[in-house]
């Protein structure tokens, strides 16, 4: 390209190229590209002087105004893609970033811790084939007692302490035979009401026992119930079942024991204790063993063969083993709670935590 | 129970076994062992002393100045103020920094000190300062001759006596619930029995026979009460009372009985030892028409030995003579057959009364004694004789000059219940989960036998196990019974462990406990409920603050507290009882529990069942002056918590939106014959029912949302300060589980863009949201894909009686683009509809 105008057309790109060199926004690009390459722009007005250029010249000039066009552009461009990688760069330096601010609040709900342990035993048994039964807690004496082989003259009885219930305007009135149960238990008769042979299931609910309520008794608490009845089941098998349930539910080994243990609807009758959790991580002088090293954790034993057969069973063919799990027991040793009045006091500070 | 170690070493060798070793022993093999502890621990720690000589002190009359020998080079010299202390004796000493016993239960420590000026280094105890019983008025001498016994001197005192592991004895206390069922056990001998089993040793015998008997006219005894099944009475003569000796009240004393005299004392020991109660009558106080049992009148009195007056039904037993009650049955003697000073004839009583009828009047009576423990358990009745002859042969050994002047008297319907049980040794094995090898038939008979069953046939597979009398009451019967029996014997413990085989089934779903799930899940996840669990019971004065105290409810009969008997119909109450305490702690609280209310109203079955209902309560509470829908209408509790049991019941699936926005529920307000609680507002509350393919209103209602009823506010203390704005609402679960489940079914995503409108309503206060929303349904056509009211207002603009609602509407079709065309007509059809419903279309 050869044309006189070549210092003019030289004198415009510097100009140009030391604004865009300068330009920290993109609001000044914009303002050099209005300058130079809109209507009335350096460059339009280069172009418009063409036909008042000598006719030699023309060609030349139109070249370099072109070239200028295009250098200009490209400055501009490059220049703006530095600014972008300055921009991201500046983003990411998080400069005055408080990581410690608070986020942003949500309520949080809370399930009973009850409901809990609850889920996690109906949990572990579901997954060995239990299915999970449900049974009124207002009861009547047949399923709570008579069915269970505790007949009315039986002193087992007086260990219950049973709330005996009567009926506004109902006609009979206070013949004892509606009452708070006193034990799940009153479900296994239910269950073979309802159930052939074989089955296995568990019952976890509320029972009620007439005593005063102080820092370690309450008159409503939480059972789950075990029934399991087939054929060829043994002492042995009640033991295994124990065994495997408590390693799932303290997730390792645990050791238990069985002693004679007397309850009128199983024959024989057993306490299960298991040898105390806590010990090892609490060391010696556990409040919860009270230092004796065994946690008693439920009573359990062989369906006595009187109960099966009320619920027309086949006592030659079949056998069955049941235990009375502690419920809000193994909950308050799961959750370290050393008053059980927490459990049913409704005091959200206390829910919360669960 | 309390079981004396010694005393166990009356009936079994119990060498090498220590207590501890005893009570695991029981504990794993007969009943819990609760816990071992020593007796008269302050035995083990003062020595035996050989008092050397007694001066007087200068100047103090009653105090002496001993000298004693307690084995040191020097012999103490030791102040003491005992009248009956005197050189010779071995006595307790106390040497200085012994620990002893206080009154108060702490210990004191000896130090040596100066009484009246006189030193004194250390001291000489009394039997109450040991913890042997309450003797106090002179030192205790200990039952030995110093010249035979000088080795004993300096040694402990525990040891002197024959200690067990450094104690003079031990105490083992067994759990009570534990022997429900083995009367047998409740005394000494039968648990040497369990012991003796245990570890293969042999009882020693006791004399079961009484002695020979003069030839006087025997004491009548007629028994005419059906609860008396045995009465025996032996006639004694030539008794001396007076103290018991040494041995039988420290055993005594061990297992918590005070020792009176040698009467009572012989009496509670052949109770402690055999388990039979007995009493002893003074003859001389009863008429020669001796002894007639009968059920007391109704009203009849009699003042027992506490010197209590009892009233009593003709549920209650009396033992009478001439008329007058000299006892109350099995539970305790009457005052005024009490043993007279002097008295040297006596009937000794030994019965076997009705366990129930005992339970009950002592019940009744508030009035347990050791007696009526035993009773209550059914004692066999081949009891008394043995029990007589085991006292008379005590009491003979202690008064050789006793005779029985006359042959026993007896009355009573009794047999013998000794029985025999077959038991197939194969059915032992496999309910204890044992082969053959681990329990062969051999060892399986020594058990029984050990226990005091018989075996016959044991060569055959069936065997005839003979149970005796003391074993078959109220306890062995049946095969299982003699199960337990070896089963224990073997130790559950060392039956190995076994997996349940079974084959693989699905488990029937509980259709109820996944409600129940999903329901916690929600609230206590996304609406962030907190999961409260109150009691069954409903206080009378909640009740009558909420207005409910009239309600018929289920009763406790004997409640844990006056007015603590309802039985809730509804768990609200007991979650509104709760607001006013958390509000204190909290500015807000969202509560909910899931659990069951009783109606009696709806009674059912032979028993009149209450009604059972299964609900979701939920409480929503925010301290401050409620707010008003009108002004804020997504934020008053009551909305939050229709918004909350409407995603409630979306997510469980009851109530699921059909295609084009139709409602999966359908709100409105509770029909007229609805009953509604009395804490529930009666003007803003709501019901929801699931919506059929029109949306119409179908099936029970599924959920209540009310705010609380104005008064019912203050009457829960939530004015003033305290002022707070209630809401709640219950979810049937019953009604869930029985309403149809909308499942979930994919529906293709919309192709075509939707377009967006809003449209609002000037309409008459009256009118409300679901009729307007109705109009703007039918106005699209079914292409109202979303419709979200985002305006509410009331006020001078829209004038008196008038409101302004406006929606956000979304309008798309399945098969175009929607254009203005349609944009168009839509706003036509809706301006048209809103006349329809008295409104009109705004288009400011």
């Amino acid at each position: 390209m050869d044309t006189t105008l070549q210092p003019e057309l030289q004198g415009h790109f510097e100009t140009a190229q030391g604004r865009i060199a300068a330009a920290t926004s993109p609001e000044e690009l914009r303002a050099v590209d209005r300058d130079y390459l809109d209507k009335g722009g350096v460059v339009a007005g280069l172009l418009a002087a063409i036909p008042t250029l000598p006719p030699e010249e023309r060609r030349g000039a139109g070249q370099g105004a072109n070239q200028l066009k295009t250098a200009v552009l490209g400055a501009i461009d490059q220049r703006k893609s530095e600014l972008e990688a300055d921009a991201i760069q500046a983003a990411r330096s998080g400069k005055g970033f408080d990581p410690t601010l608070p986020g942003t609040p949500m309520r949080r709900g809370s399930l009973h811790p009850v409901t809990r342990v609850t889920r996690e035993l109906e949990d572990i048994f579901s997954s060995m084939g239990y299915g999970i039964l449900d049974g009124p807690e207002v009861e009547i004496d047949a399923f709570n007692f008579e069915r269970l082989n505790i007949p009315s003259d039986h002193p087992a009885r007086d260990m219950h302490d049973t709330f005996w219930c009567k009926v506004d305007g109902a006609e009979r009135d206070s013949d004892m035979g509606l009452l708070l149960r006193t034990h799940t238990s009153c479900v296994q008769v239910r269950a073979m009401e309802k159930l052939k042979p074989p089955f296995r299931v568990v019952v976890p609910g509320r029972v009620f026992r007439q005593e005063s309520v102080d820092a370690s008794h309450e008159h409503t608490f939480h059972q789950m119930e075990g029934l399991v009845v087939g054929e060829g089941l043994t002492v042995g098998h009640l033991i295994g079942t124990m065994k495997t349930f408590l390693r799932e539910v303290f997730q390792k080994e645990i050791e238990v024991r069985l002693r004679p243990g007397y309850f009128p609807f199983v024959e024989p009758g057993f306490e299960l204790d298991a040898r105390c959790p806590f010990c090892e991580t609490v060391g010696a002088g556990c409040k919860v063993c009270k230092q004796t090293s065994w946690v008693e954790l439920c009573p359990c034993g062989m369906v006595h063969p009187s109960v099966l057969k009320l619920s027309g069973i086949d006592t030659e063919k079949y056998t069955g083993f049941a235990f009375g799990l502690g419920l809000s027991r193994l909950v308050m040793l799961r959750y370290e709670i050393d008053d059980i009045r927490h459990l049913m006091g409704g005091d959200t500070r206390f829910l919360g935590q669960f | 129970m309390f079981i004396s170690y010694s005393w166990l070493k009356r009936h079994v060798d119990l060498t090498g076994v220590s207590p501890h070793d005893l009570a695991r022993d029981l504990t794993l093999q007969t009943a819990e062992v609760e816990g071992v502890e020593p007796f008269a621990p302050a035995l083990a720690e003062v020595v035996v002393g050989h008092v050397l000589s007694r001066d007087a002190h200068p100047d103090a009359d009653k105090l002496g100045i001993t000298q004693v020998n307690v084995g040191a080079d020097e012999p103490l010299q030791i102040v003491c103020g005992a009248p009956n202390v005197g050189p010779g004796q071995l006595v307790a000493v106390a040497v200085v920094g012994t620990k002893l016993p206080a009154a108060d239960g702490t210990t004191f420590k000896i130090k040596k000190s100066k009484i009246r000026g006189v030193e004194s280094i250390g001291m000489i105890c009394s039997e109450r300062e040991l913890g042997l019983g309450d003797e106090h008025d002179g030192i205790w001498v200990l039952p030995f001759a110093p010249e035979d016994n000088q080795e004993m001197i300096g040694k402990p005192v525990a040891e002197a006596l024959g200690a067990t592991e450094g104690q003079y004895d031990w105490i083992i206390e067994i759990d009570n619930k534990s022997l429900t069922h083995r009367p047998d056990l409740w005394g000494h001998r039968g648990i040497a029995g369990e012991v003796a089993a245990i570890l293969g040793r042999d009882l020693k015998p006791i004399v079961t026979e009484l002695p020979a008997h003069g030839s006087a006219d025997t004491v009548p005894v007629k028994v005419e009460s059906k609860g008396c099944s045995r009465y025996l009475g032996i006639a004694i003569d030539g008794l001396q009372n007076g103290k018991s000796p040494e041995w039988m009240r420290h055993l005594l004393l061990a297992t918590g009985q005070r020792p009176i005299d040698l009467l009572v004392d012989i009496s509670n020991f052949v109770m402690l030892d055999l388990a039979q109660p007995n009493h002893l009558f003074d003859r001389s106080e009863l008429s020669a028409d001796g002894i007639l049992v009968r059920d007391a009148k109704d009203g009849e009195a009699m003042t027992t030995l506490d010197g209590e007056e009892r009233t009593l039904t003709t549920a209650d037993m009396l033992i009478t003579s001439g008329g007058q009650a000299v006892a109350l049955a099995g539970i305790m003697g009457g005052e005024a057959s009490k043993v007279k000073e002097g008295t040297t004839q006596m009937l000794l009583e030994l019965a076997t009364f009705a366990p129930t009828q005992i339970r009950l009047t002592s019940q009744r009576l508030a009035l347990r004694t050791d007696s009526s423990a035993r009773f209550e358990k059914h004692l066999d009745p081949t009891l008394p004789m043995k029990a007589a002859a085991h006292l008379v042969s005590l009491l003979a050994e202690l008064q050789p000059g006793i005779s029985l002047p006359s042959a026993p008297s007896e009355d009573g319907d009794w047999s013998d219940p000794a029985c025999e049980v077959a038991v197939r040794p194969d059915r032992v094995r496999a309910v204890l989960g044992l082969t053959a090898e681990l329990l062969p038939n051999q060892r399986m008979e020594e058990m029984l036998t050990r226990l005091g069953f018989g075996v016959k046939d044991a060569d055959r597979a069936t065997w005839t196990v003979q149970v005796p009398s003391a074993r078959s009451t109220k306890d062995v019967g049946l095969e299982e019974d003699l199960i337990e029996e070896v089963g224990r014997s073997y130790r559950y413990d060392n039956i190995p462990e076994q997996r349940v085989m079974a084959e693989i089934a699905p488990v029937a779903r509980d259709a109820r406990r996944s409600l129940v799930r999903s329901i916690q899940d929600r609230l206590s996840g996304a609406s962030a409920f907190d999961e409260v669990m109150t009691h069954s019971f409903v206080d009378v004065d909640l009740c009558e603050r909420l207005g409910v105290a009239g309600e018929p409810t289920v009763r406790a009969i004997n409640p844990v507290a006056e007015g603590y008997e309802r039985i809730r119909r509804s768990v609200v109450p007991n979650l509104l009882g709760l607001v006013a305490s958390n509000l204190k702690q909290q500015p807000s609280t969202y509560l909910y529990e899931v659990g069951k209310g009783y109606l009696p109203e709806r009674a059912h079955g032979e028993f009149e069942e209450p009604l059972e209902v299964h609900e979701a309560a939920l409480v929503i509470a925010r301290a401050g002056n409620a707010s008003t829908e009108v002004a804020h209408f997504v934020c008053s509790c009551l909305f939050e918590l229709k918004g909350v049991v409407e995603d409630l019941l979306y997510a469980t699936e009851s109530a699921r939106p059909g295609r084009g926005g139709l409602p999966g529920l359908v709100w409105a307000s509770p029909d007229e014959d609805m009953v509604l609680a009395a804490y529930a507002h009666p003007g803003r509350c709501m019901v929801a029912r699931a919506a059929d393919a029109k949306g119409k209103a179908t099936g029970p209602v599924l959920a209540f949302v009310s705010a609380i009823e104005p008064g019912v506010g203050a009457a829960l203390g939530l004015t003033g300060d305290s002022a707070a704005e209630v809401a709640f609402a219950t979810v049937s679960i019953d009604d869930l589980i029985a309403a149809e489940q909308k499942p979930i079914l994919h529906r293709p995503i919309p192709r075509f863009p939707g377009v967006k409108v809003d449209v609002a309503f000037a309409l008459g206060e009256a009118t409300t949201a679901a009729e307007a929303e109705q109009i703007i349904h039918q106005s699209g056509k079914g292409l109202v894909a979303d419709i979200e009211l985002f305006d509410l207002y009331q006020g001078e603009k829209v004038g008196a009686g008038q409101k302004s609602m406006a929606w956000h509407v979304l309008l798309q079709s399945d098969t175009k683009t929607l254009g203005d065309k349609d944009l168009h007509k839509f706003l036509k059809r809706v301006e048209n509809g809103a006349t329809r419903i008295g409104g009109e279309l705004r288009k400011d």
